[in-house]
């Protein structure tokens, strides 16, 4: 669906780039997560993407359009929810998606389900310009769904939104992940990449540092234990076991066998751990 | 292509009339009509008019209606009442022993009273129209001169307020970030900017329309107006888009499309007050051209040919001012 090779990109025109040698694919039906602190390159790498920024050089090719050639029908298959919620604040929820199917030359979704779909019915006649901040992202992320797109970025799609809301947010783009929609997210939100994303890459300072599956990277970075906390002797004991050593993994099965367990944890890493052990940087 | 252009020109228009300053810029030309209709005497005002009591003299009543315009009252308090009113209509009474006398308010313009005067002579002795030895040649000129140039000039102004909207939907759109969003859809960079454009056409040939229609220019050919003012409004648009851009407050970006005020005025002031030797000095402005061109469509005495010439030039000035701000206007749109 999206295939990027050799991109490189200079805002002052130079050999300053923001983004460099910057290489990845992304297959149909993927959730894809961009990964990296703020100034990294992924909003630029993003932006070219979208086409809201020229591509000076490298290929790119998304949902099967070249990006240096771009076409206005591309946009019919492409949904973008903006991190900076960007609505009419003139013009109320139900206007603002209104207007907007309207410039698409495929079959749109209703407004008003998208509406309800992201919690704003009964709101959906006020004047965007009265929404709080979290009612604006939602409307910016029902807006980016309304031509029902086949590759869909989402650029920090649960910033600022309560954990109830981001919880529905996070159950729409699994819902539409599901009907076979290509996702590229952009965050620098560890935990969400972690609960969505089929693959992730870590990018700073420009470049990729690391593409894989975030199962495949907790088992690589992670230590290979399991935490076990058992009540023996009315009295509660903490204990590491190894689940590569054949004489441990024979000790934890009699731990469990013969005692009651309060907790049991493997000690995998997080996405955050293996970011800083892999680029020696902090998420911000 | 063109139901977007529409469709973001719909939206620009919803927006512009719920938002109090572009309201205030649409409706503008209807107040300037008023405005003149109140300062300058309307162009039907121009024939003289004249009150008398009913039934007093039906010969008189028909000889005046030959001259003037004719309004007839049933009684003296009446007419008296009629006469103080704002307009500068006379009355004229019967007196003692067949004679009249004329009433005025006062402050009626001397010529007036003085042609009433001469009516009631010419109609007490019996001089007609086939007594005279005169020959009339006129200019073709019916319309108040002072009339017609404060309405060449609110037309003009009027195509400046269309670029004054679009700086102020262009400064929104960035300052809320929209325009990003319409660049994710399947709407061209040109054909965003054409529907950006539509109402910096439409509000200025809507209200030079209205403003005509109220000050009385009814006989016109609306057709070269339409002409004239098409032509007149893509300088406008441009610098309403340059504006637009370069500005993230609407005050400013409104308040500097008063630039635009300077070349106007300026090419009004030549035409009218500078010698023909200073004339050239002006060519290179629009406005100029336009006022000229205008200046024929409000007397009605212009050909199509001389409307082409004028709106030609018009629109070949605003191509060259076109090639060298479109790649700004496009960058800045990015």
């Amino acid at each position: 669906m999206i295939k990027v090779k050799n991109l490189y990109h200079s805002y002052s025109n130079d050999e300053k780039y923001a983004v460099e040698d910057v290489n990845f694919e992304i297959e149909k039906g993927e959730i894809f997560g961009f990964l990296g602190p703020s100034g990294a390159g992924k909003s630029t790498t993003q932006n070219i993407l979208t086409g809201l920024l020229q591509l000076q050089k490298g290929e790119v090719e998304v949902a099967g359009y070249d990006i240096k050639h771009i076409k206005n029908k591309m946009f019919n298959k492409i949904g973008m929810s903006f991190e900076q919620s960007n609505v009419y604040t003139k013009m109320s929820g139900l206007e603002n998606l209104e207007f907007y199917r309207k410039l698409f030359d495929v079959e749109t979704r209703n407004p008003m389900d998208l509406i309800k779909l992201v919690g704003l019915d009964g709101k959906e006649n006020i004047k965007a310009g009265k929404y709080s901040k979290g009612m604006k992202h939602r409307l910016t992320f029902a807006r980016s769904m309304i031509n029902n797109p086949e590759m869909w970025f989402l650029d920090e799609p649960t910033t600022g939104l309560d954990p109830a809301i981001a919880a529905t947010i996070k159950d729409i783009i699994r819902q539409e992940n599901e009907r076979g929609v290509t996702i590229f997210l952009t965050t620098h939100n560890m935990y969400i990449a972690d609960e969505l994303c089929n693959r992730v890459a870590f990018i700073v300072d420009g470049k990729i540092r690391l593409i894989d599956f975030p199962k495949e990277l907790k088992v690589k970075y992670g230590k290979k234990l399991v935490e076990v906390e058992y009540y023996k002797n009315g009295e509660i004991n903490k204990e590491s076991f190894s689940t590569v050593v054949d004489e441990e993994k024979q000790k934890l099965l009699e731990v469990i066998r013969k005692n009651d367990i309060r907790t049991m944890h493997t000690k995998e890493a997080t996405l955050e751990d293996i970011f800083i052990k892999v680029t020696g940087r902090v998420l911000v | 292509m063109i139901r977007k252009i529409l469709m973001i020109f719909k939206r620009d228009m919803k927006v512009s009339v719920r938002n109090f300053i572009t309201l205030y810029i649409i409706v503008v030309p209807v107040i300037f009509a008023v405005i003149i209709n109140i300062f300058s005497p309307g162009i039907n005002d121009t024939t003289v008019e004249i009150v008398l009591l009913k039934g007093e003299n039906s010969d008189q009543e028909e000889f005046f209606k030959q001259f003037a315009n004719i309004e007839l009252i049933d009684t003296v308090e009446n007419i008296e009442k009629r006469v103080k009113k704002r307009d500068n209509i006379v009355g004229v009474l019967p007196g003692e022993n067949d004679e009249y006398f004329i009433l005025t308010q006062g402050n009626e313009p001397d010529y007036v009273v003085d042609y009433v005067r001469n009516l009631t002579a010419f109609d007490h002795y019996g001089i007609g129209l086939e007594d005279s030895m005169a020959e009339i040649i006129d200019y073709g000129r019916d319309i108040p001169p002072l009339k017609k140039l404060m309405v060449n000039v609110a037309v003009m102004f009027t195509s400046i307020l269309g670029g004054m909207i679009i700086a102020l939907n262009i400064v929104e759109e960035k300052t809320e970030n929209t325009i990003s969003s319409i660049h994710v859809s399947p709407v061209s960079r040109m054909g965003f900017i054409a529907g950006k454009s539509v109402i910096g056409v439409f509000i200025p040939i809507v209200g030079t329309f209205l403003m005509l229609m109220i000050t009385g220019f009814r006989n016109i050919n609306y057709f070269h107006a339409l002409l004239m003012i098409t032509t007149s409004c893509i300088i406008s648009i441009l610098i309403g888009f340059i504006e637009g851009i370069n500005n993230d407050d609407v005050m400013n970006a409104a308040g500097n499309m008063k630039t635009l005020f300077l070349p106007l005025f300026g090419s009004v002031a030549a035409i009218e007050l500078l010698a023909d030797k200073w004339q050239p000095l002006f060519y290179w402005i629009p406005f100029y051209w336009t006022y000229k061109g205008n200046n024929l469509v409000l007397s009605g005495g212009g050909s199509f040919m001389d409307i082409i010439k004028y709106s030609g030039i018009v629109l070949g000035i605003s191509i060259i001012v076109f090639i060298v701000l479109a790649p700004k206007i496009r960058e800045g749109l990015e």
